[in-house]
């Protein structure tokens, strides 16, 4: 175990500039959000709550140019944009951030390795921050980990006061530790003050979801149309839970072409909430508000462990926190039906 | 429990029991603190949950298209204004729709305590009203606001904050704190700027759009089928959210709703990025009186601004 005194944390971010853009929590644009770190705000060192935009952002970009195409005569010609993608660090990612990153990795490199969202990954340091203030709408404890967890991460600091105790995770993030000024090794007393400051973190984590309860309970929902109109009455499609959400990743693909014929391809977020999702190649088979509050849930809490073994939720709760009509998912998940509907009710 | 709410409790009990309604759209206590949520239930049992505090921010009207039957809904002043507005858009018949009027005492700004108090809303322990002044309590503090700092801008300039179309009204109008002055600050702020400023200020709060359309989703004015948003061919905006593309869909919305938008303020609630859309909408607000000399959602006998022609119109292109 590694320590540094906060105020010695400004100059290691200076040095790491030297090397990456540096990234870290932020208000300055009116919304909190990883940002361009501006050599000057430390408010995050002490203060660092969950951010609004999560910073799958910094991954999956919401304007992502995937390539300019130029017609000529019969012909298009194609050029991929961007080239290598930047080396980022990310200074103070929470734990269900990264987890969710993780979560998400799976799904870019299965059946395709998508180059814009793993390019950016593979030149990605995380330096993680265990979340100390974690909000009302905050479940991660359910899901397996904590607010002080890892595993996720390149390293790990937890806030002791006037310093953070720094676990070193990958080598990534031990050769970035590795002479670098006003790191020194943390004492026996450093690492109990962490353990304390870790077991209070996920001691604050009061709201819960049964998980084993739910793994058998949600494959016997799909059918129950009943159980579904209820739960979606008060949703209004709208896509904050989505475009928020750490785990969902759906985009959507826009060509903007000159008259020429020439323009290029980008991708931005896409939202399966939209009665318009899929519209454009074919229909939505998810006509009804029921169906698309059905397939949030399913998708994250039966299909993608189907396919990933995993639940692609960390309990951050900005789908609960950010929701215009406080539509609550653990509520949804609480009240999943113990039994399969009857014959008749099946949809 | 108040007395307004244990008396629309029972009334909305008795509409559902006697078959008056199908659907009561209300208020329900919320997940999180200081948070409510919609109830739309046709089950007798739920009216036990309906609630009505400072912090009833949606506008329910939104969810009147959506329930088949006849509706019983909780409505304040905006929002049963926003009910008359759809009546004469001839997108809801009178008689499908029960209006249970409730007086308001406007909503609670949680955007302005959090910032009087430094804290974030899940950080305080409680707030109330204490007379005129909002009682904030934090670790077993009590700090007092007058209500004037703490309701929101839409609140404070909202008239009337009665509804003045209902089936029925419940409870007392309270004594509602407005300053029409007050709540429209920020956009004197905008009118002081050169076009130049504030060309400046909306390029940078529409660089922080996602997107998500919450704004749209939320807002009981944008019923339109399809949103010319979504229109393909042509394509009136790119489905990117560049700066440019988010301000020109906000500028058409805010067109598209001029005259039917009864300031509920709940487009600026609902942006997960903090846009004060509620500058523009106000805005246009006072321009439609001041050309037109209308007002949203006041008379619903009164062809609705945007849809309808006048002879005498002054502009030659609409003969």
């Amino acid at each position: 175990m590694k320590k540094i005194k906060k105020q010695d944390v400004p100059a290691l971010l200076v040095k790491w500039q030297q090397d990456f853009t540096v990234f870290a929590p932020s208000k300055k644009s009116g919304v909190s959000r990883m940002e361009v770190w501006d050599g000057q705000d430390t408010a995050f060192l002490d203060r660092n709550r969950n951010t609004v935009i999560p910073p799958k952002a910094n991954f999956l970009l919401n304007i992502e140019k995937m390539f300019d195409f130029r017609k000529e005569g019969g012909s298009y010609t194609l050029e991929p944009a961007g080239g290598e993608a930047p080396r980022q660090l990310l200074f103070g990612i929470h734990p269900c951030d990264a987890r969710a990153t993780a979560i998400i990795d799976m799904v870019f490199k299965d059946a395709y390795e998508d180059n814009y969202y793993l390019g950016r990954r593979r030149n990605s340091v995380l330096v993680g921050m265990g979340c100390t203030s974690p909000y009302d709408s905050c479940f991660c404890t359910s899901l397996g980990f904590g607010p002080a967890e890892a595993a996720d991460v390149d390293m790990m600091l937890t806030d002791i006061g006037d310093a953070f105790v720094i676990e070193e995770v990958t080598d990534k993030g031990k050769e970035l530790l590795a002479g670098a000024e006003g790191v020194t090794e943390a004492t026996a007393d450093d690492t109990k003050k962490a353990d304390a400051a870790k077991a209070a973190a996920a001691a604050k984590v009061t709201r819960k979801i049964n998980v084993e309860e739910i793994r058998k309970r949600i494959p016997l929902s799909f059918d129950d149309k009943k159980f579904w109109e209820k739960v979606s009455a008060k949703c209004v499609s709208c896509g904050i839970c989505t475009f928020l959400c750490p785990t969902c990743y759906c985009f959507d693909i826009n060509d903007e072409m000159l008259k020429s014929g020439s323009g290029a391809r980008y991708r931005n977020w896409d939202c399966c909430s939209f009665p318009l999702y899929t519209k454009m190649p074919a229909e939505n088979p998810r006509a009804e508000k029921w169906r698309r509050v059905r397939q949030k849930v399913h998708h994250k809490y039966a299909f993608y462990p189907e396919l990933f073994n995993i639940i692609a939720c960390t309990g951050c709760g900005r789908c609960i926190r950010q929701c215009p009509v406080n539509w609550d998912i653990t509520q949804i998940l609480a009240s999943l039906p113990a039994g399969a509907p009857a014959a008749a009710e099946k949809k | 429990m108040s007395e307004t709410e244990q008396k629309l409790r029972s009334e909305a009990r008795d509409l559902l029991e006697k078959g008056r309604v199908n659907h009561i759209i209300g208020y329900e206590a919320g997940s999180l603190k200081f948070s409510t949520t919609p109830l739309i239930t046709s089950d007798k049992e739920d009216t036990d949950r309906l609630v009505i505090n400072p912090f009833i921010n949606n506008n329910l009207s939104v969810f009147l298209g959506e329930v088949g039957g006849k509706a019983g809904i909780v409505a304040r002043g905006c929002d049963a204004r926003s009910i008359v507005s759809l009546i004469q858009d001839k997108q809801l018949a009178r008689e499908d729709v029960f209006i249970i009027g409730v007086p308001c005492g406007g909503i609670i700004d949680l955007d302005k305590v959090e910032k009087l108090t430094g804290l974030d809303r899940d950080e305080i322990d409680d707030i109330a009203w204490q007379g005129d002044k909002a009682a904030v309590t934090i670790g077993g503090a009590r700090k007092e606001f007058p209500a004037k700092e703490v309701l929101t801008d839409d609140c404070l300039s909202c008239e009337p904050p009665d509804p003045r179309e209902y089936d029925l009204l419940i409870g007392e109008v309270g004594p509602l704190v407005t300053d029409g002055e007050l709540g429209r600050s920020k956009i004197k702020e905008l009118e002081a700027m050169t076009p130049e400023q504030r060309w400046e200020f909306w390029k940078s709060e529409f660089s922080r759009c996602i997107r998500c359309y919450a704004c749209r989703q939320v807002c009981p004015a944008c019923f339109c089928n399809r949103c010319f948003s979504e229109e393909t061919e042509p394509a009136w905006i790119s489905p990117l959210p560049r700066w440019q593309d988010n301000l020109v869909f906000q500028a058409i919305r805010m067109i598209h709703v001029a005259g039917r938008c009864t300031n509920c303020g709940e487009c600026e609630r609902a942006c997960p990025v903090n846009i004060p859309l509620r500058s523009l909408s106000k805005k246009m607000e006072e321009i439609v009186d001041e050309l037109f000399h209308y007002r949203a959602g006041t008379d619903k006998e009164a062809p609705p601004l945007m849809a309808a022609y006048q002879p005498e119109e002054a502009e030659d292109f609409i003969r």
